[in-house]
């Protein structure tokens, strides 16, 4: 369903981009701290169908161009993926690689650990189950 | 490549043909021969791993998954127990799924069909092997999701009025389970089951009661499990769920279902919760050996009365989830071996009927006694297999049934002879049952009345699938009755190690997990024998 308003239309170009970014901020702070790739997928859900409530279905559509069922099979993949992987390498299921890596103009080292990978499937799955929820649900009030 | 690791590709095989299920959505050829391919190499890895074990000293596999150790992380284990479940019920995903081919509606078929019954032997799977409470509790939820949608992929009336009965009970049940599970970890500080195992060896090596409020957790945990393996009073949902879905399903669940919550009292009340002579023991037992009763002869008499085939067999599922409750109350070494063989056997068995019956349906177009018969005479073959697979339930003697019962049966003859005796006439009623079936479609020589439509008229070549699935079925309930010396090796080897956990804690914890426990033991005995000596002069 649609709302036309003007107001939330206008604000939406503020609150999209600013609520995706938090999404991946989210997702990528759930190694250490709370968040994740659930709670990051959930936003990143929510963004985008409030999009679809400021802006209608072909909007969405164009911003997000691939059914759902396709980010559930992409993330289901890559989470099963990154699981089997030490699998091969003589290691027990979802075991992690982790190590550290130094960004150019940072003196900081950035950590990172192959679960994150993990996590952007978790975060695919969480988008295609939602949006395709949303979606499903509003085409039926449509 | 370490042997150990390997243990989780039973979840990852299902889930992976899943996943890769839920892209193919319209090619349904391709989706069926990876479906195929899923289970063999689930079925094989099974009986592979269980014929490699038989000379490991323990017959115990651990993987710790992400490298996390035990009690902290989640371990995943195959022992002989999961082992021989791993490989019934892979064999007998093989076997429905190859049966639905002739059975499944084309719509039903692009609605996910495949991924779903991927992802159900995932939930399955991973329910065997999980080593921890929590993840047994993830397993039931993946497993009953799928089987929600599958139950109602008809989209009839009837269909969700049954499935709302089933998933509402589901929840209920989920509800119970999960804080449950909250409790188990509030008064133990573990949901490992070697580490819970080891918790009460400790408690009770050192003579200290269990946590107050321990028994009535067990007693919620069995009611959680009861109302999934369907045991008295708790059935009630399981004969209209079967009797709406499709048939091949219902052979799958008829299998499947019931024997995970069995599984689940068999792998947690011998070791933890109805851990010899507690107290919590001392109120299980009898509920369970009560339960078994009357599950068995109230099941076996509503068999009886019914007059429909799948209703009969449906019902019958419950009379013979109360042989196996039967093993679980004597809770002995060889009662729990005989216990896991009847698990074993009946899935085989009890899903080789439906998928005969799922024939018979095709042939006759109807599952109503009155309205068929003569099919002795038009399809040998199908009788050959409903006569092999029926006399197996019964239990005659060499085929698979008449081991699980003889087993059974004979151990609670000394302490529990009044359930030995409720199996034994339960037995009797089955055969009147199964040969009611086969008298009236099989034997009575009127052709049947039916009307023909273009949907049941039987066509052979669509019904191959269906053959080859009932076919291999039967070939496996035959060899478990004739080489059950192997299969009953496995089995008294798990039987042995439920008794009496500690080989199962220190495969999974690690070897020094025990010292303590030996310490007080050790003492209680040096005790004992000191009190013993002050008798004696």
């Amino acid at each position: 369903m649609t709302i036309s308003s003007p107001v939330l239309r206008n604000s939406m170009r503020l609150i999209l981009p600013i609520t995706l970014l938090y999404a991946m901020y989210a997702m990528l702070k759930g190694h250490h701290e709370p968040g994740g790739g659930f709670i990051g997928g959930m936003i990143f859900a929510t963004a985008i169908c409030t999009y679809r409530m400021s802006h209608g279905a072909l909007a969405q559509l164009r911003l997000m161009p691939v059914h759902p069922r396709v980010l559930i099979f992409l993330g289901l993949g890559l989470a099963l993926g990154t699981s089997v992987i030490p699998l091969l390498l003589g290691e027990p299921f979802l075991r992690s690689a982790v190590g550290e890596f130094h960004l150019p103009f940072s003196s900081h080292p950035f950590h990172y650990a192959s679960a994150m990978a993990f996590d952007l499937g978790v975060m695919l799955v969480v988008v295609g189950v939602g949006v395709g929820m949303i979606t499903q649900l509003s085409e039926e009030l449509e | 490549m370490k042997l150990e690791n390997l243990i989780i590709l039973f979840v990852a095989i299902p889930m992976g043909t899943g996943v890769i299920g839920v892209l193919l959505k319209q090619r349904v050829q391709i989706a069926r021969v990876l479906g195929v391919l899923s289970f063999l190499a689930t079925s094989a890895l099974a009986v592979g791993l269980l014929v490699h074990l038989r000379s490991h000293p323990t017959g115990i596999l651990v993987s710790q998954m992400g490298a996390w150790p035990a009690p902290f992380g989640i371990s995943v284990v195959f022992d002989s127990l999961s082992g021989l479940l791993l490989a019934a019920s892979s064999l007998v995903a093989l076997g429905c799924y190859v049966h639905s081919f002739s059975t499944v509606e084309p719509t039903a078929e692009k609605r996910y069909f495949h991924a779903l019954v991927q992802l159900l032997m995932f939930g399955v799977n991973l329910a065997f092997l999980t080593g921890d409470l929590f993840n047994l509790f993830v397993s039931f939820e993946i497993m009953l999701m799928a089987s929600y949608c599958l139950l109602t992929f008809g989209g009839t009336r009837l269909q969700m009025t049954q499935a709302y009965k089933y998933v509402l009970l589901n929840l209920i049940g989920s509800t119970v389970f999960v804080i449950g599970a909250g409790l188990v970890y509030g008064m133990t500080g573990t949901l490992n089951f070697a580490d819970l195992a080891l918790f009460v060896a400790e408690r009770q090596a050192q003579g200290r009661a269990l946590p107050p409020g321990f028994a009535a957790l067990s007693i919620a945990l069995l009611l959680v499990f009861g109302l999934k393996g369907a045991i008295f009073p708790l059935w009630f949902w399981l004969p209209d769920t079967y009797y709406t879905c499709n048939v091949s399903i219902a052979g799958l669940f008829a299998g499947m279902l019931t024997k995970v919550g069995i599984y689940a009292i068999a792998r947690t009340f011998p070791m933890i919760f109805a851990h010899g002579g507690s107290d919590a023991a001392k109120i299980v037992m009898p509920i369970l050996a009560i339960s078994a009763a009357f599950t068995m002869f109230l099941g076996v008499l509503g068999a009886v009365s019914h007059h429909n085939i799948r209703r009969i067999l449906a019902v019958h599922v419950i009379s013979q989830v109360g042989y196996m409750v039967f093993g679980l109350a004597l809770m002995t070494q060889i009662a729990l071996a005989g216990c896991l063989f009847y698990m074993i056997q009946h899935m085989v068995v009890k899903s080789c009927l439906f998928l005969c019956c799922g024939i018979i349906e095709r042939h006759t177009g109807t599952d109503d006694l009155d309205r068929s018969g003569g099919l002795l005479r038009r399809d040998w073959y199908l009788a050959l297999v409903f006569f092999i697979a029926a006399m197996s339930l019964v239990g005659l003697p060499p085929l698979s049934g008449f081991f699980g019962k003889l087993v059974i049966v004979r151990e609670g003859w000394d302490t529990r002879w009044w359930l030995s005796i409720f199996g034994l006439l339960t037995g009797a009623l089955t055969l009147l049952s199964m040969l009611k079936i086969w008298s009236y479609c099989f034997w009575s020589p009127q052709a049947a009345a039916i009307e023909r439509t273009p949907e049941n008229l039987p066509n052979r070549g669509s019904l191959r699938p269906a053959y080859a699935g009932a076919t291999l079925l039967v070939l496996v309930a035959l060899f478990l009755g004739f080489g059950a010396q192997p299969v009953y090796e496995i089995a008294f080897r798990a039987g042995r190690q439920l008794a009496d956990p500690d080989e199962y804690i220190v495969a999974v914890l690690g070897p020094g997990a025990l010292d303590e426990v030996a310490k007080y033991r050790a003492t209680s005995a040096q005790l004992a024998a000191g009190r013993a000596a002050e008798v004696t002069p």
